[in-house]
């Protein structure tokens, strides 16, 4: 999960691709690598809402890039359930900056523990 | 641009031109009529000022005898303190009115949330060229369950600092701000383009939160 997000993290950062499609892939490397951080804990998921809202407390992230993640969220859902993707610059490095951060800081939980 | 801009004047949008059953009453409207509304926007929404009573016709932009009356009716209730300057009337908001910091809330959450958002952007001044509320908060149509849209222009910033700015701002309104964030060239691409969302904010009604809608589309 950990190495799918940062494979996608990389190519998130291809400026040669178009805006929207950095978008998904900031967005999805995000997604894999904040189900990494609640998996390392021992709880799973399925609702996406909810793996990013738990950031705050599986890698104590700052309120201001869970922000970001809610707004990308919800520009997500737009684009995947009514057809209508408006992204802009600031919110994809806003995305990946926040991508970043939480693959670092997943990175840096080490191994999941053995029970 | 030839954009059709709709000019927003002082609070002259009135309840009245709207449907009585209209599903979107304001909270505002439901509680208070237009000229309470600006009245205590004013004396509440900056309490630790006092006005004249020309001063508050002029910016309540409401007639003479509707404004004295209700400064009459407050006055006399005690939630607001005249004092008298030679022959100048002034009026302040009492701090010792037992509801006080309630119709500060108010003030500040219906009343003017346009003044609690530029308060909360004003440290951000420099770095942003344009910010404006549209939305349902823009033409007072909002409800308990309504974000205040903002839009802003600025090749600085990054989105953290604004949601980092406008969190005390949040915690004021009780409701979430929600920040779109342009660079200019993005800005005037999607001008040029006639992007359908840009289009539909800059048509509708917006406040300015930091520079002025025309002028900055003039500009380039």
């Amino acid at each position: 999960m950990v190495r799918s997000g940062r494979v996608r993290l990389k190519d998130a950062q291809n400026t040669a691709l178009s805006l929207e499609s950095r978008f998904d892939l900031a967005y999805n490397a995000a997604h894999a690598l904040s189900l990494a951080a609640l998996r390392w804990h021992g709880y799973r998921s399925e609702n996406r809402y909810q793996v990013f809202q738990c950031l705050t407390h599986t890698l104590q992230l700052p309120p201001t890039q869970w922000r970001v993640l809610d707004q990308a969220h919800r520009k997500r859902n737009l684009a995947e359930y009514e057809g209508d993707l408006d992204v802009d610059e600031a919110l994809v490095e806003a995305l990946l900056r926040v991508a970043l951060t939480v693959a670092d800081r997943v990175i840096a939980l080490g191994p999941v523990p053995s029970a | 641009m030839g954009i059709k801009t709709a000019k927003r004047t002082t609070n002259t949008r009135m309840p009245a031109s709207r449907s009585a059953v209209s599903a979107h009453t304001s909270i505002a409207d439901a509680l208070f009529t237009a000229t309470q509304q600006r009245v205590l926007a004013l004396l509440f929404g900056q309490p630790q000022r006092s006005f004249f009573t020309q001063q508050l016709i002029e910016l309540a932009g409401a007639g003479r005898g509707a404004v004295q009356r209700e400064l009459e009716r407050l006055q006399q209730s005690g939630l607001i303190v005249r004092i008298t300057q030679g022959n100048q009337k002034h009026y302040q908001a009492n701090p010792s009115s037992p509801v006080f910091a309630e119709l500060c809330g108010i003030a500040a959450k219906l009343l003017s949330p346009a003044d609690t958002l530029r308060e909360a952007l004003s440290v951000l001044a420099n770095k942003v060229q344009l910010a404006l509320l549209y939305g349902s908060a823009a033409n007072h149509r909002d409800t308990s369950h309504s974000d205040f849209d903002v839009l802003l222009v600025s090749d600085e910033l990054a989105l953290e600092e604004v949601y980092e700015a406008l969190t005390p701002a949040e915690k004021k309104l009780g409701r979430p701000i929600n920040p779109t964030l342009y660079t200019h060239a993005e800005f005037h691409k999607r001008l040029e383009q006639r992007n359908p969302f840009l289009i539909k904010l800059l048509t509708g009604e917006t406040i300015s939160l930091i520079g002025n809608k025309d002028d900055f589309i003039a500009t380039g």
